[in-house]
């Protein structure tokens, strides 16, 4: 809302400067958020919060100020003498419940022409365009009084006669309706917009927007002037299906003040005779909808309770007698009528915010409060151990490089496409944003990988080539019978490099450089049962990963990004390496941080033996360790690898894998035969079962 | 051989010695079992015995030299091996160490965590929500009436009628309030989601929500409570104004700036020249919100507030386009 100092001090005569006025407005909840000097005046910029219509005019704010400062309020009254009778012209309101009053004049007899400069620079202050004097007054009315009118060519209207309905009021039954209103578009109405009719068609969708075809213009003559009532979740179920939106819906949604239609009718029929010459006639008022005043019981105790004051009760209803209500004492409580035009006042903490405001926002002392300490510890524990775990996720990555990113929760159908999932992947199971920004965001993702994708080909398009990524983010899951989809809590890890000239030598392939973060984070975590198996994930590379198994469940995945997908990156890049990891928190959590219990310290040496076997290539190294596992034997204490050889001295299909076994007894030093034995069964076994032999 | 000479020839040969082998050699062809001084030594009995005990004595003094000489002989070259090994392993301590960078945690999760452990050092415990939410918590619990021109303060991202991503943290106030009866204390951080950008609006944001319910919670203690909290973040001598504003759900309702931290309230383009900066909303709680989760408004009352995370780094890193944090360069990542 726009409004000019010197337009306010018509009303209410303030002497304070423009700075300091902003500042009253400010602190009184009508935020000036700019201040603009036009020919000598100041024009503040006022954010009006969608509680107070009251506040959408001169009128209103200049009452604020008035309050506020102990200024008297000076408003205009304009009782119009009819310079003749009432005509032969009918209203018929057809739902009153949606139009609670409609009343007009007609004035006949105008000359259209354009307005006085004095009125086109007020409006042109408050934002508004000058089209010619009849529609200038009415947008001057509205402006000043708050309250939007609506000016018919009255030779245009059929019939004589104005109908106030929806479609279903006025044919039968509700209907879509094709209507072109002023600004010359052809609108389609939901069946059940209120509109105003002539005897045969709709002349104006009430409360937004008038029709074209009864549009004041250079030639008319004679005129019939609006102020009606129109209920707002109408104008806004129309404002929004049609998507017009104007200075008289924008107030009409809001709530007007169905005692002001009266006067604003009143002023405008005399600035019409003033301005554009012409005859009044009498006023029409239907008023069906007989304003009813509310009524509110609170106690001055309860207004000090909540605000932590000590007001006396000449205080309380000084402030608010000052707002325009009435108070009335009665029994320790007081009985409070809000004015017609304060549509936001409904109840006791209405009142109490009044009072505030009234004192003052900046005089309320800051008290810190004396809060009783136990119930909220109740779900502490379970809290502490959500938060303990995603804290060591991202501080484990963080520690090994990692720079945390935060990408936007959307992804589109073309990421599921480039990254090749099959129909029947869980990924698939989008939630849809019906009203996306782009249709590339219309999903929620199901996966940080796309995100991660992002920020490859951003950072190296701006010539980052080196760079280690992680994620922590909910993905979304539409669910089966669910209204709200299942949102999991995921950890995503990248690693990007390109060949880079070194000063030192670090020949450890990314892929096992980002397992082993994982396999730290779940040392810490104390998770021991996982293990990782050959991965199906379709955008990693088949032969460089892993699904990361616990306990039966797939936790999540590591591996490098295939060479086909990094190929359709279009980056420009030379081999890059990428290795990505996702990991679903919400599934490492049962079996993460176990309640700790000390192991005793060994008392008695351990002996090794190595042993370096040649088997076929095919075989694992997970399956040659997992065989040594199930040895039962408590004697071995560790089982390490520590080297996989390939190439010269060994048969062509074949690998040689080396590691080494630690004995240890719990209750005695072992004697160098029974070790010897018990790895020559081992190596034994496991030759047999690998079908190997002792590398020579 | 005279016993004088015998120390001469020692040292004659010891001036040859070149290593430790030699030195090894020198030791035992004098001091070894058929060494010159043992061989003097056992001669001795062989000697008239009024010599005896002058020749003895002569022999042993030899004998004594011959060891110190040999052992500092040996020390000599100890040291000079040694010197000659640690010259050998000199490295150029000049070159760069073997660095592996610790990585950084997003500068928006940084305020994020700073503000919620403010709140948690005041007791407040941190409670969570969907993301995609009904609309009955996104507004309508929230006093948000349907056709209300209040929605328009927020642009809605719909999922369906009743489904929506949530447009600010507010809804586990209403969730948060149903689990537990008062008093209550939480805060719930996490993303939300507005149908805009540009410069200063991106589509999915940040929040810190926060709520106190008890019997005799007042609006003073909604001030004590945030000036507290500013102070902590913005520092101690930070200014705090409150002014009425207007959210649904509370009711008083108030904005809270703090004094521009860009030009210390003389005015500026970031704040517009009014020397104040919007930080935060607040309120209290408004008694029809009460009543969706089941509190009598007669008994208890509390407050609630909220901020967005983006802003508060933004300010705070001196940061002017919002999509920088979403951009995820990792030359501004590493900035923080």
């Amino acid at each position: 809302m726009r409004a000019s100092l010197e337009w306010l001090r018509e009303f209410v005569p303030v002497s304070e400067s423009a700075g300091e006025v902003a500042h009253r407005l400010t602190m009184l909840g009508l935020e000036v958020e700019a201040m603009e000097q036009v020919d000598g005046d100041t024009v503040f910029e006022i954010n009006v919060t969608p509680n107070r219509p009251d506040c959408l005019s001169i009128v209103g704010i200049a009452r604020e100020l008035s309050a506020a400062l102990g200024l008297p309020l000076d408003l205009p009254e304009h009782e119009v003498e009819a310079e003749t009778g009432e005509l032969d012209f009918n209203i018929d309101i057809l739902d009153s419940s949606l139009c609670r009053r409609y009343a007009g004049r007609i004035v006949k007899g105008l000359k259209i022409g354009p307005s006085p400069e004095w009125l086109k620079r007020r409006l042109e202050k408050c934002g508004v365009r000058s089209i010619n004097n009849v529609v200038d007054v009415t947008n001057y009315v509205l402006m000043e009084l708050g309250h939007p009118l609506h000016a018919f060519d009255l030779g245009t209207v059929k019939g004589r006669r104005i109908q106030v309905g929806t479609s279903g009021n006025v044919k039968g039954k509700p209907e879509k309706l094709r209507f072109r209103t002023l600004d010359g578009n052809e609108q389609e109405l939901p069946g059940d917009a209120l509109l105003i009719w002539d005897a045969e068609d709709p002349i104006a969708i009430a409360g937004i927007m008038g029709g074209l075809e009864t549009e004041v213009s250079d030639s008319t003559v004679d005129i019939f002037i609006e102020s009606a009532w129109f209920d707002a979740v109408s104008v806004r179920r129309t404002s929004r299906s049609t998507g017009l939106k104007t200075e008289a819906s924008f107030r009409f949604e809001r709530g007007t003040d169905i005692k002001m239609l009266k006067k604003a009718l009143d002023r405008a029929a005399f600035l019409m005779r003033e301005i554009a010459g012409g005859t009044v006639y009498g006023k029409i008022d239907i008023y069906p909808g007989i304003y009813a005043p509310v009524e509110i019981r609170i106690k001055c105790e309860k207004i000090n309770g909540v605000l932590g004051l000590e007001l006396t009760e000449e205080e309380i209803t000084g402030y608010l007698e000052r707002l325009g209500f009435v108070v009335e004492k009665a029994n320790g409580y007081l009985n409070i009528t809000p004015p017609a035009y304060r549509v936001d006042v409904q109840g006791g903490f209405d009142i109490i915010e009044e009072v505030a405001r009234s004192y003052g926002y900046e005089r309320i002392p800051a008290v810190l409060p004396t809060a009783v300490i136990g119930i909220e510890t109740q779900d502490i524990p379970q809290k502490l151990f959500s938060g303990a775990l995603l804290k060591e996720l991202k501080e484990s990555f963080l520690k090994s490089g990692f720079t945390e990113v935060i990408n936007y929760s959307f992804m589109g159908e073309q990421d599921l496409d480039f990254l090749g999932f099959d129909a029947d992947d869980e990924r698939r199971r989008i939630v849809r944003i019906k009203n996306p920004l782009r249709a590339e965001d219309a999903f929620m993702r199901t996966t940080l990988v796309p995100g991660l994708i992002g920020n490859i080909v951003y950072n190296v398009s701006h010539d980052n080539r080196s760079f280690r990524l992680c994620e922590s983010s909910r993905v979304f899951l539409s669910k089966e019978g669910n209204s709200l989809p299942e949102e999991r809590n995921h950890f995503a890890a990248l690693l990007y490099k390109e060949k880079k000239r070194s000063l030192y030598k670090d020949d450890t392939q990314d892929f096992f450089v980002v397992k082993g973060v994982i396999e730290a984070l779940f040392d810490t975590l104390k998770i021991s049962g996982y293990s990782f198996a050959r991965s199906s994930e379709p955008f990693l590379h088949p032969g460089q990963s892993a699904d990361i198994m616990i306990g039966g469940d797939k936790i999540g995945y590591v591996g490098v990004l295939s060479p086909v997908i990094i190929d359709r990156l279009d980056i420009k890049a030379h081999s890059p390496s990428i290795v990505l990891a996702e990991l679903d928190v919400d599934r490492i959590r049962p079996y993460s941080l176990p309640v700790l219990k000390y192991h005793p310290l060994p008392r008695y040496p351990y002996s090794e033996r190595d042993t370096a076997l040649v088997i076929d290539e095919s075989l694992e190294s997970s399956d040659v360790v997992a065989l040594l596992k199930s040895c039962s034997s408590d004697l071995i204490e560790d089982v390490t690898l520590f080297d996989v050889y390939q190439g010269k001295n060994i048969p062509e299909g074949k690998k040689s894998i080396a590691f080494s076994i630690r004995y240890r007894a719990s209750d005695r030093t072992l004697k160098d035969e029974e070790v010897d034995a018990l790895h020559d069964q081992i190596t034994g076994f496991i030759i047999e079962r690998t079908k190997g032999q002792i590398r020579a | 051989m005279m016993i004088e000479d015998l120390k001469q020839k020692f040292l004659n040969e010891l001036k040859s010695v070149a290593g430790p082998a030699d030195l090894f050699q020198l030791r035992i062809n004098y001091l070894g079992k058929k060494g010159h001084v043992t061989t003097a030594l056992k001669a001795l009995s062989s000697a008239a015995p009024g010599d005896r005990p002058l020749l003895g004595k002569k022999i042993n003094d030899v004998k004594q030299f011959i060891e110190a000489e040999l052992d500092a002989k040996e020390a000599v070259l100890k040291n000079e091996a040694l010197r000659k090994q640690l010259s050998a392993g000199f490295i150029d301590i000049t070159l760069p160490g073997k660095y592996s960078a610790i990585g950084n945690e997003h500068p928006i999760n940084k305020v994020l965590f700073e503000i919620v452990d403010v709140f948690v050092r005041m007791g407040f415990s941190v409670e969570e929500g969907p993301e995609v939410e009904h609309d009955y918590y996104n507004f309508e619990a929230l006093n948000f009436p349907k056709d209300h021109p209040a929605r328009d303060m927020q642009d809605t991202f719909f999922v369906s009628d009743d489904i929506v991503l949530r447009t600010h943290t507010s809804p586990v106030q209403v969730r948060g309030m149903e689990k537990r009866k008062p008093p209550v204390r939480f805060i719930a951080p996490g993303k939300v989601y507005r149908c805009d950008a540009d410069v200063t609006h991106s589509p999915m944001f940040h929040q810190v929500e926060g709520l106190m319910v008890d019997k005799d919670i007042t609006f003073s203690n909604l001030k004590g409570i945030l000036e507290a909290f500013l102070r902590q973040i913005f520092g101690p001598d930070t200014p705090v104004r409150f002014r009425p504003s207007f959210f649904p759900f509370t009711e008083p309702s108030a904005e809270i700036d703090i004094g521009c931290i860009l030009c210390s309230g003389a005015g500026c383009r970031v704040c517009k020249n009014s020397g104040w900066l919007e930080i935060m909303g607040a309120g209290m709680v408004n008694p029809a919100v009460f009543k969706y989760v089941g509190y009598d408004p007669e008994v208890y009352s509390g407050f609630a507030f909220g901020m967005g995370i983006e802003r508060i780094a933004m300010l705070k890193y001196s940061v002017d386009d919002i999509r920088l944090f979403y951009e995820n360069d990792v030359r501004f990542l590493r900035q923080f």
